[in-house]
């Protein structure tokens, strides 16, 4: 029964990880109408970012936080300004191919810079605390709880700022925020800052957890990212939340039960089931894109 | 490519007619290729000749369907495993093996081609992904058959047999000449398929659906043809692979052959035999060829994915268009276009 406990709460707070990162995904997909295949990257360079600040600058856990995004958001903000600008408005086809070379791209050069072996993240709040019988790193109770605040300053955000209806407005009519005068790429640039900056925070908020920390690291994200955007329905903000604690939670009592080596089919079975039942996801009732 | 006839215009006394000792000239090349360069090098063309098959299944729903799949590295892996299993425990032949892993990809490719090609756009993009995924976890989870991430090793060089005679491509020179014969008749069947109806009914499919539809061309039954078609190349692809480096592992699943497929075909030039042939040797021969370090190879490929689709969205098809053009052009400028 604590062991269900456990991994129920394991699964939360990887769920609320996944949360985090897709989130971001499903507001870029929003504005740009799609999918960004490089996104588990910027999870990567926020993690490396954390990894180089803790172990190398000496820096405590969260200066590492802050220098981890500090790097994610300027090599986004490069990324947007050559690739994802020139994205409004092209076919799918050059979407994936470009997102796909941008990943490439990135995780390589990560590989190159640090070599490609495994390293080892040593900061963060690992100690266990106790409900009960049932114990969870004060980590993951971190990560829950920085989810929570996140979702809750993304809601606030998108319903009240001019920023937020913005990005409402050009997820749902790109012709026509321009013609009333939005400026488009500036929108789908700060869209898409925030959401790799999500990435990469959430990259830094699970190194503890995860401890390892390499150049592929990013793929098996995106990866796990694309079911959880597909199943909350593209571009919904709330039911990514609710996707993503799905999987997170699935994926936790799959490993528990089945053995660790199934945990990463969970994903993309669930993936290509949604596509084929409901590809507009669990929460909508019709496709909006 | 040979589509203006030579023969109207062969007496006009300005004509270049460089086109005959162009094909002849790349011919001998092709042929004499592995007498001058070394070992090496010729490894270098094998791989781009064996990539050529599955990146002309691609050209097929890419180029001449409009189907960006992903799926194609994993029917490669399909037939790699297949036919290393077939080695393996029946002790097949590679011509046998390499049949079996064909037919084998193409079954395969109907009961998962039938809920893809459902799905447009993003979602049919995830999907094809999604099958390499599914075939990586496979190899690297059913242990008792895979031997999991150790793989399967030693598997027979490729032997070609004929009437109690056998031959044995046993060094990179002689798998030369049997990937440049596969290579080669893969792209005879290829342009046989595109330029029968059935392939400019695929075109047809490409730049207008609901149209082609209205004409009456069965778009549905087109559309899963060419996928289970592309599959066998990309099986024929993986069988060959496999008894040419002689080892299966989960890492035939991984990003490097989706993107080496996806960057022959749009390099080389979506719709485009030649661009493809092309593509194949500029972009798989040249990097392997340079000894270049991996990861420096994938930030190669990396940029030339955004380049080639931000600035040469056709690949390099028209600068050989122009090429072709020239060669068969007149003097002066009235050449045809």
């Amino acid at each position: 029964m604590y062991f269900l406990l456990e991994q129920i709460l394991n699964g939360v707070s990887s769920g609320a990880v996944y949360a985090i990162v897709a989130v971001g995904m499903t507001m870029i997909f929003g504005v740009m109408r799609a999918i960004n295949f490089a996104h588990g990257e910027y999870y990567m360079i926020g993690t490396f970012g954390g990894w180089y600040a803790t172990s190398a600058l000496g820096l405590p856990y969260p200066a590492a936080i802050l220098f981890g995004v500090a790097v994610t958001i300027v090599i986004a903000y490069v990324i947007g300004k050559f690739v994802m600008q020139r994205m409004i408005g092209a076919p799918v086809e050059a979407s994936v191919v470009a997102t796909l070379g941008v990943s490439l791209v990135l995780q390589n050069t990560a590989i190159l810079i640090f070599g490609g072996s495994y390293k080892f993240f040593s900061a963060g709040y690992i100690e266990p605390v106790f409900f009960g019988d049932v114990g969870i790193a004060q980590q993951r109770l971190l990560i829950i709880l920085v989810c929570i605040l996140v979702f809750l300053g993304l809601e606030l955000m998108v319903g009240f700022t001019r920023m937020g209806k913005t990005i409402r407005a050009v997820s749902q009519n790109i012709e026509a925020c321009e013609v009333v005068g939005i400026d488009v790429k500036k929108v789908v640039m700060t869209t898409f800052i925030l959401g790799t900056a999500l990435a990469g925070f959430s990259g830094i908020l699970t190194a503890p957890v995860n401890v390892s920390v390499y150049g592929g690291m990013g793929e098996i994200i995106t990866f796990k990212t694309l079911p959880i955007i597909v199943m909350g329905g593209l571009g919904n903000v709330r039911g990514t939340l609710a996707a993503a604690m799905i999987l997170g939670i699935a994926e936790s009592l799959v490993a528990g039960h089945f053995g660790l080596q199934y945990r990463d089919s969970v994903g993309f079975i669930t993936l290509i089931l949604m596509l084929l039942w409901r590809p507009h996801g669990l929460f909508s009732s019709r496709a909006r894109f | 490519m040979n589509n203006t006839p030579l023969s109207t215009t062969a007496s006009d006394p300005k004509r270049r007619n460089l086109r005959a000792p162009i094909v002849i000239a790349l011919a001998v090349v092709a042929l004499g290729a592995p007498m001058v360069l070394g070992t090496y090098a010729v490894h270098a063309m094998v791989i781009a000749l064996i990539f050529l098959l599955p990146a002309h299944g691609l050209n097929l729903l890419v180029g001449y369907t409009g189907m960006l799949s992903l799926a194609q590295a994993a029917f490669f892996g399909l037939g790699a495993y297949a036919s290393a299993l077939m080695s393996i425990h029946l002790g097949t032949s590679f011509p046998v093996n390499m049949l079996a892993a064909i037919a084998l990809a193409c079954v395969i490719a109907v009961p998962l081609g039938i809920p893809a090609l459902r799905l447009r756009d993003t979602s049919f993009v995830m999907c094809t992904l999604g099958f390499v995924i599914i075939g990586q976890a496979i190899s690297k989870n059913w242990i008792s058959v895979t031997r999991g991430d150790m793989g399967l090793n030693n598997i027979d060089k490729p032997t070609v047999g004929l009437a109690g005679y056998s031959w044995t491509a046993s060094n990179p020179v002689e798998a030369y000449y049997l990937a440049l014969v596969l290579a080669a008749f893969a792209t005879w069947v290829f342009w046989l398929v595109v330029r029968s109806p059935a392939g400019r009914n695929l075109v047809a499919i490409r730049e207008n659906e609901t149209l082609a539809e209205s004409l009456g061309i069965p778009t549905w039954n087109y559309r899963l043809a060419a996928f289970v078609i592309a599959a066998g190349f990309g099986g024929a692809g993986g069988s060959l692979y496999v008894h040419y480096i002689s080892v299966a592992s989960p890492l035939m699943f991984q990003t490097l052959y989706t993107t080496t497929m996806l960057i022959i075909v749009l390099g080389g030039g979506a719709g485009s035999i030649t661009g493809v042939i092309f593509g194949s040797f500029l972009f798989v021969a040249l990097s392997e060829g340079l000894r270049i370090a991996p990861e420096l190879r994938m930030i190669a490929y990396g940029l030339s994915l955004l380049i080639l689709v931000f600035r040469f969205p056709q690949g390099f098809a028209p600068f050989l268009m122009r090429i072709w053009d020239w060669a068969g052009g007149v003097d002066k400028k009235e050449g045809s276009a």
